[in-house]
């Protein structure tokens, strides 16, 4: 049994995390909607105006058109490769895995802008940086750790002997990683592809590098608005990215439920 | 290999003497170390055979060998006469039970019992009622919907039984699947694969390390030591007459005395003790005499012990109560440090010698065995 103090001791911090945490958004959420011309918190009375006045701004609603675009492309390349990965790290016993495991802490060690700028000027001598979709590979090869580990982890809560039983159920190596592996890894799949979807949906820095006036994304359509006029309508677009985040998590918890996520390290 | 028309449960193998499996030589050797060394052994089909040793004694790799699973170093292993060795596991017609079970953990209960079905390829009419039948065998009639992790362990099990024999496989196959799970729901489960193999007849074969299973539930068991088959015989034929100390010692409570053998016995500590020894054993050599702890009746005087035609005097220097029976060491009066421990089972008398009493042990020469002292205990 906890005492009275040491609850009060545990709810006042529960209570200071989350207000900390929430707080960011909320004075976003709360400006998005004000009813004046500048943002401010608390918000001057009420309106959905900057809302209506982003869906009808033309490049707001191209960028955005183009982030989606980015992403789906992250995905189509990271959960292949990613899935494969994840599950070769941890079902068989791989030589390099060593190195492979250096290779996954990238996203910590490599400071963003030197991959980026390196993609750059990849792209640039292969001439496809007018196009969207080399984007949507940079992104998918840059976070790929993050849906390795999502699988791998998934996959390593896996009983060892799986695929041996499928085998002694009848099942050739195809149809036992088709029907018990794959099926058995789902939730880190799926964890993974909805984490690569958001993180390629926000990522700035490397976006910069490698967008155009033409292949610009959300996050940097923002950030050249901000650069020019801060209106209420920049906090209306972060609220659609933040109930997006929401939507992510809520999609997670129907298909795979949250505790199975926040089980996967 | 799956022939599409499996037999039904009732067409068991005829009794007699036709070999099931037959292991010839066997060894696997892991880089330079021999997991398993040599193993030859017969299994008569429809029986169950208990694979026993203690663990890292080679029970798994020998099992995974026969189920495809590695490939043997040298030797040949044959499944009703045919040699399987370039059969991949699942061209092998074998039901393997796993440790820890492996379940397919996304299918409900009916869906991994279906799943050998599936891939083997029987007519998918027949297989929802296959599935329901095989699920009232191991009693899980109204589980089937649930899903693998909404079950007790005690039912996980009675899946992956039901799974491994859905498909009425030539040879069922068993890793110390009761290894994980509690003294009670153990010999439940023991006494179910008893009634299941004998229900279904089909040939199994079974590790363990839990001496007691072996004897409770095997027609034939095999005791296995460093990748060694130490002796193969029927339970009450192993328990009686161990080939040697490292099996005596395994299959129940032995005690083990050391000294040079002498004619009709061996002298341990300048005391001459009887015994029997199986084979012929030069005086003088070193040797190791073995009984059983049931087998010494103990006393407070010769008179009080009854028929035995060999007795010892030493001094209590345990007692452990052990619920239906208690246990004495019993240091004996000999030069060293020789002890035997003996089960006293009257309950009328329990408690009746103190730690420092002195006593009488008696025991049937026939009872203490004399092997030739290998180091082994
Ligand atoms: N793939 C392997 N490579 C090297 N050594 C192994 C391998 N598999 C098992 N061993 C070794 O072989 C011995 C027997 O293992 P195992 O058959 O699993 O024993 P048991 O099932 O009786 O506990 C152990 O010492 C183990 O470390
Ligand atoms: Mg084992």
């Amino acid at each position: 049994m906890t005492s009275r103090s040491q609850r009060i001791v545990f709810w006042s911090l529960v209570w200071f995390s989350i207000i900390v945490l929430s707080l960011p958004t909320v004075i976003v959420l709360g400006a998005s909607v004000t009813a004046g011309n500048i943002i401010t918190f608390p918000p001057q009375g009420f309106s959905l105006k900057w809302y209506e006045q982003i869906a009808m701004a033309r490049d707001l609603r191209q960028a955005f058109g183009r982030s989606i675009h980015v992403s789906l492309i992250c995905l189509a390349v990271s959960v292949p490769v990613g899935t494969l990965a994840g599950i070769a790290l941890t079902r068989f016993r791989l030589r390099f895995s060593s190195l492979i495991q250096v290779y996954l802490l990238l996203p910590f060690t490599i400071p963003l802008i030197g991959s980026g700028i390196g993609m750059m000027l990849l792209f640039g001598s292969w001439g496809i940086l007018g196009s969207v979709w080399p984007l949507g590979v940079a992104l998918a090869v840059i976070n790929l750790p993050f849906i390795i580990w999502s699988v791998s982890s998934s996959a390593a809560a896996l009983d060892g002997d799986l695929e041996l039983a499928a085998a002694s159920c009848g099942a050739g190596r195809i149809e036992a990683f088709l029907h018990v592996t794959l099926p058995g890894v789902m939730p880190g799949v799926i964890t993974g592809g909805l984490l690569m979807f958001v993180l390629a949906m926000s990522e700035f820095l490397v976006s910069l590098l490698l967008t155009d006036a033409r292949t610009v994304t959300l996050p940097v359509q923002i950030y050249n608005n901000i650069r020019s006029i801060i209106t209420p309508d920049l906090a209306a677009v972060s609220s659609v990215f933040v109930v997006l985040a929401l939507l992510a998590v809520w999609l997670l918890d129907r298909l795979v439920g949250l505790e199975i996520f926040l089980k996967s390290k | 290999m799956n022939t599409g028309h499996p037999k039904t449960p009732t067409d068991k193998p005829a009794a007699g003497s036709n070999v099931a499996v037959c292991a010839s030589n066997v060894t696997m050797d892991f880089s330079g170390f021999k997991a398993v060394n040599n193993a030859s052994f017969e299994l008569e089909a429809g029986k169950f055979l208990t694979i026993l040793g203690p663990s890292g004694s080679g029970k798994t790799t020998l099992l995974q060998m026969i189920a495809g699973f590695l490939t043997p170093t040298s030797g040949e292993i044959t499944i009703n006469g045919k040699s399987v060795d370039a059969a991949p596991p699942h061209r092998r017609s074998i039901g393997m039970v796993f440790q820890k079970l492996a379940l397919f953990p996304h299918m409900t209960a009916a869906q991994n019992v279906a799943f050998p079905l599936k891939m083997r390829r029987f007519n998918p009419k027949t297989i929802p009622n296959r599935v329901a039948q095989f699920l009232d065998l191991v009693k899980l009639g109204d589980y089937g919907a649930r899903r693998v992790n909404e079950l007790s362990g005690g039912q996980q099990q009675r899946v992956a039984i039901a799974r491994a024999l859905v498909f009425e496989p030539e040879l069922l196959l068993l890793d110390e699947p009761l290894a994980a799970l509690d003294v009670k729901l153990r010999e439940e489960m023991q006494l179910e694969f008893r009634r299941i193999q004998h229900e279904l007849g089909v040939t199994t074969i079974n590790v363990t390390h839990d001496q007691r299973e072996a004897l409770v539930v095997s027609d034939d068991i095999i005791v296995m030591d460093s990748g060694k088959i130490q002796q193969q015989a029927r339970p009450v034929e192993m328990y009686r007459a161990p080939d040697n100390p490292f099996v005596a010692g395994f299959l129940g409570m032995s005690s083990f005395l050391r000294g040079t053998a002498c004619a009709g016995g061996l002298v341990v500590e300048g005391q001459r003790v009887a015994g029997t020894a199986s084979a012929a054993i030069a005086d003088g050599a070193p040797v190791c005499g073995a009984i059983r702890a049931e087998q010494i009746r103990i006393a407070a005087s010769e008179a009080q012990l009854g028929d035995c035609d060999t007795r010892l005097s030493g001094v209590v220097r345990d007692a452990i109560f052990e619920g239906e029976r208690q246990l004495y060491v019993v240091a004996l009066n000999t030069a060293g440090e020789a002890e035997i421990r003996v089960y006293h089972h009257d309950p009328l008398t329990f408690g009746l010698f103190e730690i420092g009493a002195p006593v009488v042990l008696g025991w049937n020469t026939s009872d203490m065995k004399i092997f030739a002292d290998g180091g082994a205990e």
